[in-house]
């Protein structure tokens, strides 16, 4: 009889015990050491620059950051998803910049700082993307439509400061094979024509290896990362714009959308084979590794063409190139914020939170961030501070108020509309000539007009 | 005896029940969470759902111009798939399976040898096949030094939109395979000899023993088979995601991507009711043809 109570004690004491242990386990985020900050991000070139930037914010502050990453894109908005039901959220998180900070901002996952973001610290951005995490009204206004993804955010309101910024429509291309094939890499495409003269010349001399690569595998990049430049080029802003209007007789489907097609279609005898099956990474990989002597992406692409073994000094790279007899005779190239720092909605340690992004967006830290990740800041640097790679790159950027193209200017897409489908239309065209111009304009005619009866 | 009977119920409620409740958890709840989400509008993150009733399935099926063809294309990929991976799991595993009944030399290792595929097969495999049939992979190599340069795909087996889906459906099949061998291996193990004999001694010729005697008998096993894999076909899209992303231009898209792009491919927008819809459409087929095969079993068997 007592050795089966005294089971009984020890069990009650193992369960307390076990039951302690798990309550503390969860509580963790929530009242644990408030010098202990949890930082989440979704690109894992990030995480030893934001570690190297932690190890020294902790010797100023006495504050330790803890940096995990979650890859791939989706398996990072599970995490939140999950964690944020589950009030078990980290401190501070690295978000896409311009939408995905105003969806969970919206949601209330993310805290609305707008009123620490005082005159110097926004003064410290670059401009142009310093209030890309602040909501305007027309940010507002699009998020009351039933199809946006935003709902719940308040005009005024600012749930990320910019990391890193860039833009898409930038095309790299190897030296080696440029001289291979007698060009000069030093006097890069000026005209589209140009550029088609320089792909058909590499492509020339090695059929195999010496083609355009993107990842078409995410159907979008042809579409958003070159065909929508050209056409910006081309038509201008308010003919750029049109193709997505309402109007069919200027919407896709008209005659300006052919003639950009059409400009468009001259690319496809030059595509790399088999380019259509790579992803973003595969797509940069073959470039650094010679199995594509062209390669399109965005100023981030430098970082991965160095993490895949190639040295940076062994390309060139210019903005896709305007056609001659458009509207635009030089195609100047908008930054927008590619990803932000937010910070938890739940977290009690908003004080540390604010004191560890004002750090990492200080010209110091900002400089050694760039350098260590090749990714443009967000913070405004001098070229001393970024580096000879990063540096010459910010000469691709315009200001949208002079007419560069914008590519976070989406006000005038239907709420509705998809770039997925119109990214696969474009691809049946180019690369795999299934379709032509005149098809594949009254394709994306159609997907344009039923994205606004949504 | 009453008081006897109500505990040993008791006893017996008390052992189903971390069971039960596990099912209730895990089953129950999600698959209500689920249902509830295919009626509602939500991106997963908002405070809200929306409630649309039967809009997301009236929307996927015919209603939404930019939805329903979507659907629909990939519902006829899907549907080729359903006919493919079966057929060749049959049409290959059937024969493998009665030449492996057959011989005494090395039938241990071949049953191992054929079994592989099912026991490697997954994502890294997967990858593995996307780096051999490639532009430049080791399929269009092979071809090329036996001499067979005019089946070599420049744009790779998976980048031309002609041989994508059977060369999706081929390495489905490949993985299934194994699955039909062992099957058939056991049925064909659990025929009476004497009935074969009987064949042989009326003198029926070895293709019309089989034809005659073993194909009728191992009828159920073939719909067990072919069930198996129209499930796999159905539902399964890792292999889609990962080697072709439903590409070239969306020819290899099929159901279940379509589901997996809107719950976490629709850049945060609230497409997740339309994923559970689809998802749930898919049950109901799968349902229908379980049902099918239910009763074809019982009328052969």
């Amino acid at each position: 009889m007592r050795t089966r109570r005294l089971s009984s004690k020890i069990l009650a004491t193992l369960a307390a015990t076990a039951l302690l242990a798990t309550a503390c386990g969860g509580g963790d985020d929530a009242s644990g050491d408030a010098t202990t900050l949890e930082m989440w991000t979704f690109k894992q070139a990030h995480v030893e620059p934001l570690k190297a930037a932690a190890a020294s914010f902790e010797q100023q502050t006495g504050i330790t950051v803890n940096v995990t990453a979650y890859t791939p894109d989706d398996v990072y908005k599970s995490k939140l998803q999950t964690a944020a039901q589950s009030g078990d959220l980290a401190d501070v998180f690295e978000v896409h910049a311009a939408g995905e900070d105003f969806v969970l901002g919206g949601s209330g996952i993310l805290a609305d700082f707008a009123s620490d973001v005082d005159g110097a610290w926004r003064g410290r951005f670059v401009e142009g993307v310093a209030d890309a995490g602040k909501v305007d009204e027309a940010r507002y206004q699009r998020s009351l439509k039933p199809e946006a993804p935003d709902a719940g955010i308040k005009t005024g309101q600012q749930f990320s400061v910019p990391l890193t910024i860039g833009t898409f429509g930038v095309v790299y291309a190897n030296k080696s094979m440029l001289e291979a094939a007698g060009l000069d890499p030093k006097k890069t495409p000026t005209t589209w024509a140009e550029f088609i003269a320089w792909l058909k010349a590499v492509h020339a001399t090695d059929a195999t290896n010496g083609g355009l690569t993107v990842g078409l595998k995410s159907p979008t990049t042809g579409f958003n990362w070159m065909l929508e430049p050209l056409a910006y080029a081309y038509l201008g802003k308010e003919r750029y714009q049109a193709l997505f209007s309402k109007d069919p007789a200027k919407a896709w489907g008209s005659q300006d959308g052919k003639a950009v097609l059409d400009l468009y279609h001259q690319v496809t005898p030059y595509w790399t084979p088999g380019t259509q099956n790579l992803s973003i990474d595969d797509a940069d990989r073959a470039f650094a590794q010679g199995k594509s002597a062209f390669d399109l992406g965005g100023t981030f692409t430098l970082s991965a063409i160095k993490q895949n073994g190639m040295d940076p000094s062994e390309v060139v790279y210019f903005g896709v190139p305007a056609a001659a007899g458009g509207a635009q005779d030089k195609l100047d190239l908008a930054p927008l914020a590619l990803t932000g720092l937010s910070i938890s909605a739940q977290t009690e340690k908003t004080d540390a939170a604010l004191k560890w992004l004002k750090y990492l967006t200080t010209e110091e830290q900002a400089g050694k961030f760039a350098q260590a990740s090749l990714d443009l800041p967000g913070t405004e640097l001098g070229a001393d501070l970024l580096g000879p790679d990063l540096g010459a790159m910010t000469g691709i950027f315009g200001s949208a108020a002079d007419g560069a193209y914008d590519p976070a200017d989406v006000s005038f897409f239907a709420p509705a509309y998809v770039d997925t489908q119109a990214g696969e239309t474009l691809v049946r065209m180019s690369p795999l000539n299934q379709s032509d111009p005149d098809k594949t304009n009254r394709e994306l005619g159609s997907i344009v007009a039923t994205s606004w009866q949504g | 005896m009453t008081r006897r009977r109500l505990r040993e119920s008791l006893t017996g409620y008390a052992f189903i029940l971390p069971a039960t409740a596990l099912f209730a958890l895990m089953g129950v709840y999600t698959v209500g969470y689920g249902l509830l989400l295919s009626l509602a509008r939500w991106n997963g993150f908002t405070k809200d759902w929306i409630w649309v009733g039967l809009d997301n399935y009236l929307d996927i099926l015919y209603r939404d111009p930019a939805l329903a063809p979507l659907v629909w294309d990939a519902a006829l990929n899907t549907g080729l798939v359903m006919v493919g991976v079966p057929v060749l799991a049959v049409v290959a595993g059937l024969p493998i399976a009665l030449a492996l009944n057959r011989i005494r030399l090395l039938r241990n290792t071949l049953r191992t040898v054929y079994f592989l595929p099912f026991v490697t097969t997954g994502i890294a495999v997967f990858y593995a096949w996307t780096y051999v049939l490639q532009p430049q992979g080791s399929l269009n190599a092979v071809l090329g030094a036996l001499g067979l340069g005019s089946l070599q795909q420049p744009q790779g087996f998976l980048g031309n939109p002609t041989t994508a889906l059977p060369t999706l459906i081929a390495v489905m099949a490949w993985s299934s395979i194994p699955v039909a061998i062992l099957l058939y291996l056991a049925a064909l193990q659990s025929i009476d000899g004497e009935i074969l004999d009987a064949a042989t001694v009326d003198g029926a010729s070895t293709w019309r023993v089989t034809t005659s005697v073993i194909w009728p008998l191992l009828r159920p096993t073939t719909a067990a088979v072919v069930l198996l894999n129209l499930r796999d076909a159905l539902q399964g899209f890792q292999i889609f995601l990962i080697m072709t992303n439903g590409g070239p231009g969306g020819t290899t898209n099929v159901l279940g991507l379509q589901a997996y792009k809107w719950a976490f491919f629709s850049d945060l927008r609230p497409t997740l009711g339309l994923a559970s819809a689809l998802g749930w459409v898919l049950f109901v087929v799968a349902v229908l043809l379980a049902g099918v095969n239910l009763r074809m079993l019982r009328s052969r068997t």
